[in-house]
């Protein structure tokens, strides 16, 4: 959803009858405001919707509104390996605990990998950035195969990257990363997990734990694998699950901030920009621009303090909760 | 199990052991009851929703151990040398025993329970028959008790039936095979029907986690029929199922959490009830394997003379 077409409708409606002007950094806390307010709604909505499922509500086809429903959710929808405190501290410190990401809103679900099959220290870079050489290893006989997963970290962030490639029993190839060149050093401390080996990790609650931990049948392990919260952290078990690469996590992030930008004024009127570097239009579907419009007023109405304003954003918002 | 080729079927690819997956389509494995049950039985629109793993495989497991007791006929059997104190030390996976026979020059001899115990513990006792303790009020234990010793020198005593002999229905020991009696005076007792068998007995210590025996033959090993729980010593990849049994677990599953789930009405719990028990039936009717091939062979045994 382009933020320029919403500010210019916002400024319309609000500066209907000379009621008053936004500022563009005034206008972004609203519009972030009202972003994340939609947002979190997506999920209340959605659980709605599936309770007039179950009470045949709810139709299928055009009518699936919960499909829709998931569908904006899943365009929030991120999967990264997580990086370990191995990698980030040092001494006898638990490697099982594997940070979050930071702008989750939601997690998913965890994975593991549970077949490694390679490991050990790149040798070369022959190949260029899309290259993992050993000279140590042999990929081949290790069972190797297009599609597993080599991971490493660069620049503190680990990076799982699929092989494309078994060029010999010392080098593959993978596809590149999107913004990130991965393999380009000698000396990347690398683990390559099979792909048909990844099973999810249940998450089970802090007062459940022990007693898992304990029972006879159901205690975690590397095929029925879990892990417990601690803030932003994620601690795996069993805590042999602990290399880089093997926990990683599909989740909903929040949406980023929109941004309006400019970089010079025009007649006294700042002129839209939309090459500044934090530019950032609003990720919620087009469809949602209505009522998105409706909230911003919201805030709107009560800055510039015009009753109008409020009261039919207020209204906009109640017809379409309909 | 997933489907593999002949080639990973025959000869596991060349990996050895090459009969890895031999027999391996009749079963499903844990992995794929819990993914399945998961997958078609939990969910926003199914009857179960918001439900653990955990809870699924813990309820599974115990289904499946529930069918090897005594629904899937899986026997195991293991033969041992016994210790040279006439025991049978039980498998780490024992739960039960079916049979447990004698090997005896290339031949099996099944032989029977004797339920008069060989085995007990004792305290240590004064002349006055008063039991001694230590300084910490535990009373003091022998390593074996005078049943024990009993057992273990083989020295308890047995009915011999011969009767050619005049030793027949007479008390005895029997030691490496040969009888030998008391002087034949004082009075006779029934016989012990238990004992009475040329074959030597056995009693089951489950305290203890063995089998005493009467006597045995030294170069004889002995051949124990049972059942274990199907856990495969705790190795979750190696937990199977037959096929037959997949729609019951899957309703056992359902079955268990919703009878411990709140709110779940009355008529919904007796039907997955009524489902469980109903495929339980049917599972093991097809386990039977009654077929009109087998009924026919043994139709025709009403014709055998019985002499």
């Amino acid at each position: 959803m382009p933020i320029n077409d919403v500010r210019n409708t916002v400024l319309a409606i609000a500066n209907k009858n000379n009621y008053g002007y936004i500022s563009p950094a005034d206008f972004n806390l609203y519009a972030k405001q009202a972003q994340l307010d939609m947002f979190e709604d997506y999920f209340y909505q959605y659980n709605n919707q599936l309770v007039k499922e179950n009470l045949r509500q709810s139709g299928t086809g055009y009518a699936d509104i919960s499909k829709g429903l998931a569908e904006v959710i899943d365009t929030f929808y991120v999967n990264i390996p997580l990086l370990n405190s191995a990698t980030t501290q040092v001494g006898d410190i638990q490697t099982n605990l594997y940070t979050l990401p930071s702008n989750y809103y939601l997690i998913n679900k965890m994975m593991v990998y549970t077949k490694e099959l390679a490991a050990g220290i790149t040798t070369s870079t022959n190949g260029g950035a899309v290259a993992v050489n050993d000279t140590t290893v042999d990929f081949i006989a290790a069972g190797v195969q297009v599609g597993d997963i080599a991971s490493t970290i660069t620049n503190g962030v680990v990076y799982n990257t699929v092989v494309s490639s078994v060029v010999s029993a010392t080098s593959l190839l993978v596809f590149s990363t999107s913004g990130a060149t991965v393999w380009s050093s000698v000396g990347k401390t690398y683990n390559i997990y099979s792909a048909n080996y990844i099973v999810e990790a249940e998450r089970v609650a802090q007062s459940k734990i022990t007693m898992l931990n304990n029972s006879v049948l159901t205690k975690p392990n590397i095929g029925y694998p879990a892990y417990t919260q601690n803030a932003l952290v994620a601690e795996a078990y069993p805590i042999t699950i602990n290399n880089i690469g093997q926990f990683t996590s599909q989740y909903v992030r929040y949406p980023n901030p929109p941004r309006w930008t400019y970089a010079q004024l025009l007649g006294g009127e700042p002129l839209f920009d939309a090459t500044q570097a934090d530019y950032q239009d609003f990720e919620l579907p087009l469809s949602d621009e209505p009522i998105l419009i409706a909230k911003i007023c919201q805030y709107i109405g009560v800055e510039i303090r015009e009753q109008a304003v409020y009261d039919f954003a207020k209204a906009a918002i109640a017809e379409d909760n309909q | 199990m997933a489907y593999i080729t002949d080639y990973e079927y025959y000869q596991n690819s060349g990996t050895i052991p090459t009969d890895a997956n031999w027999g391996s389509y009749q079963f499903l494995s844990l992995a794929d009851i819990v993914n399945n049950f998961m997958l078609m039985y939990q969910g926003n629109h199914e009857l179960i929703n918001n439900i653990d793993r955990y809870q699924i495989l813990f309820h599974a497991k115990r289904g499946i151990q529930e069918l090897n007791y005594d629904a899937m006929k899986e026997i195991k059997i293991l033969q041992l040398d016994i210790t040279n104190q006439l025991r049978f030390v039980l498998p780490p996976d024992y739960v039960n025993w079916v049979r447990i026979s004698q090997f005896r020059d290339g031949t099996l001899y099944p032989l029977s329970e004797n339920i008069q115990t060989n085995w007990s513990s004792a305290y240590l006792q004064d002349n006055d028959s008063n039991v001694l303790f230590d300084q910490n009020g535990k009373a003091l234990r022998p390593q074996d008790s005078e049943l024990d010793l009993n057992q273990m020198s083989a020295t308890a005593k047995s009915i011999y039936l011969n009767s050619s002999s005049p030793y027949n229905n007479s008390e005895g020991w029997c030691v490496d095979g040969n009888w030998y009696f008391d002087y034949a005076v004082g009075a006779r007792f029934g016989l012990n029907t238990e004992t009475a068998n040329s074959n030597p007995t056995f009693t089951i210590n489950k305290q203890s986690g063995v089998i005493n025996f009467s006597n045995i033959l030294g170069s004889s090993s002995v051949v124990l029929e049972y059942v274990s729980d199907g856990m495969a010593g705790g190795i979750d990849s190696e937990i199977h199922l037959n096929k037959l049994f997949e729609e019951y677990i899957y309703a056992y599953v359902k079955y268990s959490i919703l009878n411990t789930r709140v709110g779940i009405t009355e008529y919904v719990v007796n039907r997955a009830r009524k489902d469980k028990s109903s495929l339980l039936r049917n599972a093991k009717i097809r386990l039977s394997n009654i077929h009109p091939g087998r009924l026919l062979m043994n139709m025709r045994g009403q014709n055998k003379w019985i002499k």
